[in-house]
């Protein structure tokens, strides 16, 4: 291995393998950024003949980003922020709610309701959106906001990040605060949850990715433009004949910044948490 | 622990209530309604396998679920191959590494709708870059998704470029936790780089890569997004993945009852990758 390393050629090679596989993933993003700056003019002219032009716009300008705040852009932004947050809220306290049960209590039934939780989240979401809408539209929820919140919250792997987190804190830890007099809910918020930070963050950037990746669901729950997401309404912005292509450049830039920047701040802890939850 | 009885399943409470409501009850609403049909005039009657027995009939079914079927046995390996290379790739220290990883990562968080709709605009021919460079090196212009032999492998394009970044961070977990004397002791008997791949690696990655396989399996059953935004189900029904099928049959047809047969057929495949992936995962003192 040591060998391996100091060859200057096999050196190389993983350098030139590492950025081609990099310049792969950032080659439509960056296209995407740079061709949002574009003058609406210039949208068509650049492919025709391919060089830098195609590439690199002649002048840099806001204009596609201004013209979207006469669009539906705004709204969605609004949706799709009000529904994220709301379910990471939510998803926080109510998961951790329940993984400290799990880590803190012996109870009858545990072992089989911790096995629906796992089970819970190595089904994806997708297997029953069909019957979820049949549901939901039974219930009246059918275009609204609970439609695209309520089933969200409870969320398997969260519960789970928090039960691992929770008992890896001693038991006696909890016993002596018992103890002295504490309920067990002043141990969770007091105790518990402040030193759970980590797993918190996790958590919150792990619903809002959930939330944010969600396609299928809000295309058929809330697909009334009063409540799309931001997914949704770009989604329907290409697959209508349209001209403004700068518009949908501009916001489909915006939607990936959205989500690529709160990653980029959590990232370490996420990637570290989520190996560590699906390995184990 | 001295406690009242009911404390933990007040804890427990809201979070399993959601489970139950928006999780199990849905399955069994899919089985329930797949035994159902909408008579004309709108009310609801038991057909019992009624829309089972209609699917096995229909020929667009059938041609579904060899596209889904085909399309799994073609993604689920490649995914697999790419994360597999990707992390051996970022394994071991190097200079700069940190910014490769996150690169490599940074499509994890972008939604599946949002990279549909940029690969739609990468890939068109009058807006994307793509078709010019190929021009340009003499390849010509390309359908891609708009072509009928190019259009599933061009989903699968796009879905590798989304997934292979997290698929990577599992097998990266299970390098990680082959113990380094491992190779030490290889290396001091003499074993080239490849024959410590062939023969300590790889035996020793069976298990996450079989996790990925089958998490990754399980999801692309489901496989969605991609299509209903890029091509719906064509060029000529190339890409109507059964998923999407479900769709159509529900908000085109509206013929529920069909929609929930074929959600109860991804439903029970989906129950088999769950067992498999609880028997993987059963035992967690084996090495991961």
């Amino acid at each position: 291995m040591e060998a391996q390393f100091k060859n200057p050629h096999a050196l190389m090679l993983r350098y030139g393998l590492l950025s081609i596989l990099a310049f792969i993933v950032v080659c439509p993003l960056a296209w995407l950024a740079l061709a949002s700056l574009r003058p609406q003019s210039e949208i068509f002219q650049p492919v025709s003949e391919f060089g830098w032009s195609t590439f690199f716009p002649s002048r840099l300008t806001f204009d596609n980003y201004r013209a979207l705040w006469a669009s539906d852009f705004p709204l969605a932004v609004k949706n799709s922020t009000f529904v994220a947050v709301t379910t990471v809220i939510f998803g926080i306290v109510v998961n951790a709610l329940a993984g400290f049960a799990f880590a803190a209590f012996d109870f009858r039934g545990k072992n089989l309701l911790f096995l629906l939780v796992i089970a819970s989240f190595m089904m994806p979401f997708e297997a029953i959106v069909l019957p979820l809408y049949v549901m939901i539209r039974a219930f009246g929820w059918a275009n609204s906001y609970q439609a695209l919140i309520v089933p969200e919250i409870a969320n398997g792997m969260v519960i789970f990040l928090f039960r691992q987190f929770f008992a890896s804190i001693p038991r006696d830890f909890y016993e002596a605060a018992r103890v002295d007099g504490a309920s067990w809910l002043y141990i969770f918020t007091r105790i518990a949850m402040p030193l759970s930070w980590p797993t918190i963050a996790t958590s919150g950037l792990m619903l809002f990715l959930s939330q944010w990746d969600s396609f299928f669901w809000p295309v058929v729950a809330a697909s009334n433009p009063d409540y799309a997401v931001v997914q949704v309404a770009i989604a329907r912005n290409i697959n209508f004949e349209q001209s403004d292509w700068g518009g949908l450049f501009a916001s489909t830039n915006l939607a990936i910044l959205l989500g690529t920047i709160p990653f980029l701040l959590v990232q370490r802890f996420y990637v570290r948490t989520l190996i560590s939850g699906g390995i184990k | 622990m001295m406690s009242s009885r009911w404390t933990p399943f007040l804890f427990l409470a809201p979070a399993l209530a959601g489970l139950l409501i928006f999780r199990l009850v849905p399955i069994g609403v899919a089985v329930g309604g797949s035994l159902t049909g909408v008579s004309l005039m709108g009310d609801l009657r038991f057909v019992g396998a009624e829309n089972f027995e209609y699917l096995l009939t229909d020929p667009q079914f059938w041609s579904s679920l060899k596209i889904t079927l085909f399309f799994n046995v073609i993604i689920n390996p490649l995914q697999l191959a790419v994360a597999f290379a990707l992390a051996m790739l970022v394994f071991r220290p190097l200079p700069g590494l940190w910014l490769y990883r996150t690169l490599l990562v940074l499509p994890m968080a972008v939604s599946t709708g949002i990279s549909a709709v940029l690969f739609g605009l990468f890939l068109d021919g009058n807006l994307g870059p793509l078709n010019g460079f190929l021009e340009w090196i003499g390849v010509g212009a390309q359908p891609f998704h708009r072509g009928q032999d190019q259009a599933l492998y061009t989903l699968i394009g796009i879905a590798t470029w989304k997934g292979a970044g997290y698929w990577m961070l599992f097998l990266l977990a299970g390098l990680y936790s082959i113990p380094s004397t491992v190779y030490e002791a290889a290396t001091i008997d003499g074993a080239s780089a490849w024959q410590r791949f062939r023969y300590v690696t790889l035996p020793l990655m069976r298990k996450p890569m079989a996790f990925v396989l089958v998490a990754d399996t399980a999801i692309n059953f489901l496989f969605f997004a991609p299509v209903y935004i890029l091509t719906s189900g064509g060029p000529g029904g190339a890409t109507s993945l059964l998923m999407f099928e479900a769709y159509r049959s529900a908000f085109t047809f509206s013929d529920i009852g069909r929609s929930l047969a074929i959600s109860t057929i991804l439903l029970g495949i989906i129950l088999v990758i769950v067992v498999l992936e609880f028997r993987l995962l059963r035992s967690p003192e084996e090495r991961a």
